[in-house]
């Protein structure tokens, strides 16, 4: 597994690459009361600033306080407060943990590339950021994106994480190869509190391709089960028409739940991934 | 044993296995390979799906093969098979003792394993339990005994062990030895060389009288023994012998040297009907002396090695080369060098390229001083053994250095000139003690001059040869390990009559022979073997039997255990003893009719269990190989598979395309280091391109004459020569048909001195001694016919002396001939202008030239070459770019007219030599003449002269 630190610097490369974050913010401020300031009036519950009374100002708006104190009148203005709380979760199971012949990192590490390069550019943008089940608060700035990249590198043995108490934007990475009804059980609950949220499918270019020939012993890491295969080249068309089915049927599953569903080859660049994670995660505000 | 066809089964019952072979076959047919062991995550995708064709994993056919023969040899080779074919004509009952006689000598030598083969094959024949009996043929001192009874294997291991001899057999001996004995077998088997020279029909008849015999003999193919040599300077042919006159062979011989390494390769050709070959080598002088053997390539045993000892060589000799070369046929060199060639390899060069190649003997003639590294060289190389033969002459005479056997007196003693008593001396007989002695003394050898020792208590034990006045005339002394010897006289005729006869050339090479300790007479002391031969071939040091044998007996004793044959270390080096020696070794052709003779197959077992269990290992590893790469065990070995093998493929094929490196083209050059390289003797063309390394200053002095002077660290001294030297040619171009260009400057070390005609040195004050490199090239200089001028401008009034104390601080080491001031009427005063005195600008100062002898001056004509003043000349011919004089001169402008006369009649003595020495009696021609009668004044005044010429 490639050290954090390693990740975090590769991630802040790929997040200088990138353009920065674009929600639409009418639709985040409708969507979202939350304590992040964006450092100009609007609705909020923190104090902003006094500014003089104008004609169009309705009268209850007039702070009367303020403007007791001397001969004009003072309308009270609190900042505006818009966020969303991303939070993403890393599978930590040993074959997505794995890497094929010739790969440069391990499929989750890829994964957790992708998401720590989105992380950073939220949290540059005043979003608060955090992983899914990890027990902390989501926040935003510097420290955010070191919590984060600490923790969804600790989810080994952890079960799938419950849905988190408030709404947030989930960002679910894994290599989805378990039968779809049981990802369809695990993310019911999460879909029911969050209405937004994006699968993250990442693979590695061996699992697309399948490519041997002759006698094989096939083993899953993480698992006792073994397969040996007389002549796997048989096999390669059922195996890619498997995989190519898996993967329309995650899709149908996000579209089911309205999520975004995003899928990544370690083998491609992954700006190519970043960009596209970004993509699905910006299409929410546009949603609106 | 039991016996099926031509094979012998140790352990039969274990073929009975072999019936197994078929089960194991099923088994592994059955037995499919490992699977490549492979992860992959997205396993689950592919659960509850059946493969559509899951063919049965079987063996493939090769690895089943592979395994089946690796079963089948494990099996046949633990039943201990052996491949006897003779097995089946020995009469399997046939008890009683079995006598096995073994010819161990060194014809033996080449197929020694196939004589030991053959006898340990007919121990697998016959019964087991009968005893056995060795009889080697070779003599030795404790031989083994043929009465000593042996069992089967003791035997097997007794002959196993056996090694052949580096001496020949004595059959005679080995009979007696049998008779002696007692032994009564009941069959005898002979191992033999079939070699008839120790009496071999006899002995076989002998044998087969005693029992039944089988032989196995086992002649040398192709060359059997060197048995001579002969040897030129540069050239060694090398007489190879075989046993028998049928068919055509062809054989190689190699030079080696004493490590071993082959300095070259000559071929044999063996015609049809001949016994005898020859192989010629022609290898460079210096290159033959690194020889220590010679060996028949490619074949082992005593007889085809030949040592080569230091007795027979032609000897090194370095010529050095001082005198010009314009007179080859007057020079010293070459009576030294026409007396010598006949016998000994000539190298000419100088002392640091001659001490480089250290030769036998380095012979100097005539050098007064030899250059101090020079000097360093030779005593270090004389120190480590080499002989310094010097000769004499007016150098020699002159001054003397330390390398020489006695102390010199500072002149030569003329005998029988004009105004001499005695008469030219005859030579007295050699000394007792002398290497010369027992070489004739040619009577009419007359010595007219010589060096003379200065008397010491040793001159006489130094005196090698002497005159009939009992002075020494070669003189003697050992330094280090080596040899001075010192000729009192010239090596040409200048000085006696020696030159010409032939006791000259005898006691060159008797001095010659002294530069390795050695003398020419070695008949006395023993010489004790130092290394020797085995039977093999291989030196190695002598062993406690080798006994030390007489000098005398060299070319007459046989090679024995206790004169083995080596390299035996005696009084006068190293001798050789060698087995081939005069060996006439020829077939035996006729064999007794009882006698079975064995052909090489029938003669032969070969017990197959280590070879057939090898096999099966082989095989299995090759197994596991394969299915190590088959599971994916190996990775990368799939890869690159192909490759190796295509890269194996061109290599082999590569090998099989590279025609075979022969030893025909090339011989041995040596190179400046001493070392030798192996060259091509292809036409080797070198294109010529351009003008080469000459520069444009060396074209053009070569190309229009011109004077050159010394460069010094004084930039107005050389400033003020070189105007002084344009003075003089300008002075030249108007008046006389000499015309050179303008004078070069010249750096001593780095230009090309023989270029210049003369050369002008004005010495600058207190300057360091010239280096050595510039003091080799004057010298060269000088010797070549350069004139030389040196000028220390140091004046003087009228009556001091030349103050020569700078110059041998700066000159050291030239080699200055002997010194005069100009005598009246010397050609120098009268060559274009009759002068009487020479001067620059001071006036009334000596000026020196060299010291030339009357008429048998030994060169150059009497011409002196070096002339030393301090008149300082230059100044007075100085003149400016416009022709204007730039020194005042003491006496005014007719001194300066005085002196261009003096650079005049110089540069013409120079150019012209003697020329003009008939002008000396020009008076007496006058007078007689009748032209002398007007005036009573000298003619030699130069007022009286026409303008412009002399004459």
């Amino acid at each position: 597994m490639t050290p954090s630190s390693d990740l975090r610097a590769e991630a802040e490369a790929l997040a200088r690459q990138l353009p920065n974050l674009n929600f639409k913010a009418e639709a985040s401020e409708a969507a979202h009361i939350g304590s992040a300031g964006r450092r100009r009036a609007g609705t909020g519950e923190q104090f902003w600033q006094y500014r003089r009374y104008a004609q169009e100002d309705a009268a209850d708006r007039v702070d009367w306080r303020r403007s007791a104190k001397g001969h004009e009148l003072f309308v009270r203005e609190t900042e505006l407060e818009t966020a969303r709380t991303v939070l993403f979760w890393c599978d930590p199971h040993a074959g997505f943990n794995w890497k094929g012949d010739g790969d440069i990192r391990t499929k989750a590490d890829e994964a957790r590339l992708l998401m720590l390069t989105l992380g950073i550019m939220m949290s540059k943008d005043g979003e608060r950021i955090g992983a899914l089940g990890a027990g902390r608060t989501p926040s935003f700035g510097k420290r955010a994106v070191d919590r984060l990249a600490e923790d969804i590198s600790n989810g080994a043995g952890r079960p799938f994480p419950p849905p988190p108490r408030t709404s947030a934007t989930l960002v679910i990475a894994s290599d989805f190869y378990d039968p779809i009804p049981e990802w369809q059980a695990r993310l019911k609950p999460l879909a029911a509190k969050c209405p937004e949220g994006v699968l993250l499918a990442v693979a590695a270019p061996i699992e697309e391709n399948f490519p041997f020939s002759g006698r094989v012993k096939l083993h899953r890491p993480g698992a006792d089960t073994d397969r040996i295969l007389g002549r796997a080249e048989t096999m390669r068309e059922d195996y890619q028409r498997k995989f190519a089915a898996q993967r329309e049927a995650l899709l149908a599953l996000a579209t089911q739940i309205g999520w975004r569903f995003v899928s990544h080859t370690t083998g491609k660049p992954s700006l190519h991934g970043a960009a596209r994670l970004k993509l699905a995660v910006e299409s929410f505000g546009a949603r609106g | 044993m039991t016996v099926l066809g031509p094979f012998l089964f140790g352990a039969p019952l274990a073929l009975f296995a072999l019936l197994s072979l078929p089960v194991i076959w099923w088994v592994l047919r059955a037995t499919p390979p490992a699977p490549k062991d492979v992860e992959l995550p997205s396993l689950r995708l592919l659960e509850g799906v059946e493969p559509k064709e899951e063919t049965p994993a079987r063996t493939p056919w090769w690895v089943w093969l592979i395994r089946t023969l690796a079963a089948a040899a494990a099996i046949i080779g633990l039943s201990q098979p052996v491949y006897a074919p003779g097995a089946r004509n020995e009469a399997p009952d046939a008890g009683g003792a079995l006598l096995v006689v073994v010819d161990n000598g060194w014809p033996s030598a080449p197929r020694w394993s196939e004589l030991v083969d053959a006898a340990t094959a007919t121990l697998d024949t016959g019964g087991r339990d009968a005893a056995t009996h060795l009889l080697l043929t070779a003599p030795q001192t404790l031989n083994t005994d043929p009465a000593m009874r042996l069992s089967r294997a003791d035997m097997g291991k007794r002959l196993s062990s056996l090694r052949p001899q580096s001496w020949s057999t004595d059959r005679t001996e080995a009979l007696e030895r049998l008779k002696d004995s007692g032994l009564k077998p009941a069959r005898i088997f002979w191992a033999s060389d079939g070699i008839e020279d120790e009496g071999g029909r006899a002995f076989a008849a002998a044998l087969s009288s005693m029992a039944p015999l089988s032989v196995f003999a086992a002649p040398p193919k192709g060359p059997a023994a060197i048995t001579g040599i002969t040897s030129q300077t540069d050239s060694v042919s090398v007489t190879l012998r075989r046993v028998q006159p049928r068919g055509e062979e062809r054989s190689f011989v190699s030079a080696l040297t004493l490590d071993g390494s082959a300095l070259a390769t000559a071929e044999a050709v063996f015609n049809d009907g001949e016994r005898e070959a020859v192989a010629s080598f022609t290898i460079p002088a210096a290159a033959l002396s690194r020889i220590a053997r010679f060996t028949a390539t490619g074949r082992q045993g005593a007889g085809t090695v030949w040592l080569w000892d230091s007795s027979n060589r032609s000897r090194r000799v370095g010529l050095v080369d001082a005198g010009s070369v314009a007179q080859p046929l007057l020079s010293d060199m070459h009576y030294v060098r026409k007396a010598l060639e006949p016998f000994a390899s000539i190298t000419e060069g100088n002392i640091e390229a001659l001490v480089s190649t250290s030769p036998d003997a380095i012979i100097l003639t005539d050098i007064g001083q030899i250059l101090p590294e020079d000097g360093k060289r030779l005593t270090e190389w004389v120190e480590e053994g080499g002989a310094l033969i010097r000769f004499a002459g007016p150098h020699l005479a002159a001054q003397g250095d330390d390398l020489l056997p006695v102390a010199l007196r500072r002149s030569s003693r003329a005998l029988g000139g004009a105004l001499a008593w005695d008469e030219p001396q005859a030579m007295a007989p050699f000394p007792a003690n002398s290497p010369f002695d027992g070489l004739s003394i040619p009577p009419d050898v007359r010595i007219k001059q010589q060096v003379l020792a200065k008397p010491a208590p040793d001159l006489a034990r130094k005196t090698w040869a002497r005159l009939a006045d009992g002075s020494p005339l070669v003189t003697a002394d050992s330094r280090g390990s080596g040899t001075l010897i010192l000729f009192h006289i010239t090596a040409g005729p200048d000085w006696s009559d020696l030159p010409y006869s032939g006791t000259f050339e005898q006691m060159l090479r008797r001095s010659i022979a002294a530069g390795r300790g050695e003398s020419v007479s070695d008949t006395e002391g023993a010489y004790s073997p130092q290394l020797v031969l085995d039977g093999y071939g291989r030196l190695a040091a002598a062993g406690a039997n080798a006994a030390p044998l007489k000098a005398a007996d060299f070319g007459t004793v046989k090679p024995s255990e206790a004169h083995p044959p080596g390299l035996y270390q005696g009084p006068s080096g190293t001798r050789a003893l060698n087995a081939g020696a005069g060996a006439r070794p020829s077939l035996i052709e006729s064999w007794p009719l009882a006698a079975r003779l064995l052909g090489d197959a029938e003669a032969r077992s070969l017990r197959l269990a280590g070879p057939l269990l090898s096999l099966a290992a082989i095989l299995l590893a090759l197994d596991l190989f394969i299915a190590l790469l088959v599971a994916g065990h190996l990775p990368g070995l799939g890869r690159r598979a192909k490759g190796a093998a295509a890269l194996l493929l061109v290599c082999a094929l590569g090998f099989s395309l590279t025609p075979p490196a022969d030893a025909q083209s090339y011989r041995y050059q040596q190179m400046p280091d001493g070392s030798y390289r192996r060259v091509s003797t292809a036409p080797n063309v070198v294109p010529i391109t351009g003008p080469g390394r000459a520069t444009q200053k060396e074209i053009d002095a070569a190309l229009v004459m011109r004077f050159g002077y010394v460069e010094t660290g004084d930039r107005a001294l050389n400033e003020r020569t070189r105007a002084g030297l344009s003075g003089i040619s300008s002075v030249l171009n108007l008046r006389t048909s000499v015309e050179p260009d303008e004078p070069d400057g010249l750096n001593l070390e780095t230009d090309a001195l023989e270029l210049y005609p003369l050369i002008y040195f004005s010495t600058p004050e207190g300057a360091p001694p010239l280096s050595a490199t510039a003091i080799a090239k004057l010298n060269a200089y000088l010797r070549s016919g350069g004139a030389l001028v040196i000028d220390t401008r140091a004046g003087g009034t009228v009556g001091t002396d030349t103050d020569v104390a700078p110059l041998e601080g700066l000159l050291e080491g030239l080699d200055a001939p002997p010194l005069q001031p100009v005598p009246t009427n010397h050609v120098l005063a009268r060559s274009f202008y009759l002068l009487d005195d020479f001067p620059g600008r001071f006036a009334n100062r000596r000026l020196w030239i060299e010291k030339t002898g009357g008429p048998n001056a030994p060169r150059g004509d009497g011409v002196s070459r070096l002339f030393i003043g301090d008149a300082d000349w230059i100044s007075a011919w100085a003149v400016d770019g416009r022709g204007r004089d730039l020194y005042s001169v003491d006496g005014g402008p007719t001194q300066r007219e005085m002196a261009r006369r003096f650079g005049v009649n110089l540069v013409m003595y120079v150019l012209t030599g003697n020329y003009k020495d008939d002008q000396v009696h020009l008076p007496a021609l006058l007078e007689r003449l009748g032209n002398g009668d007007e005036d009573e004044a000298d003619p030699r005044l130069p007022e009286r002269l026409p303008e412009g010429g002399p004459q």
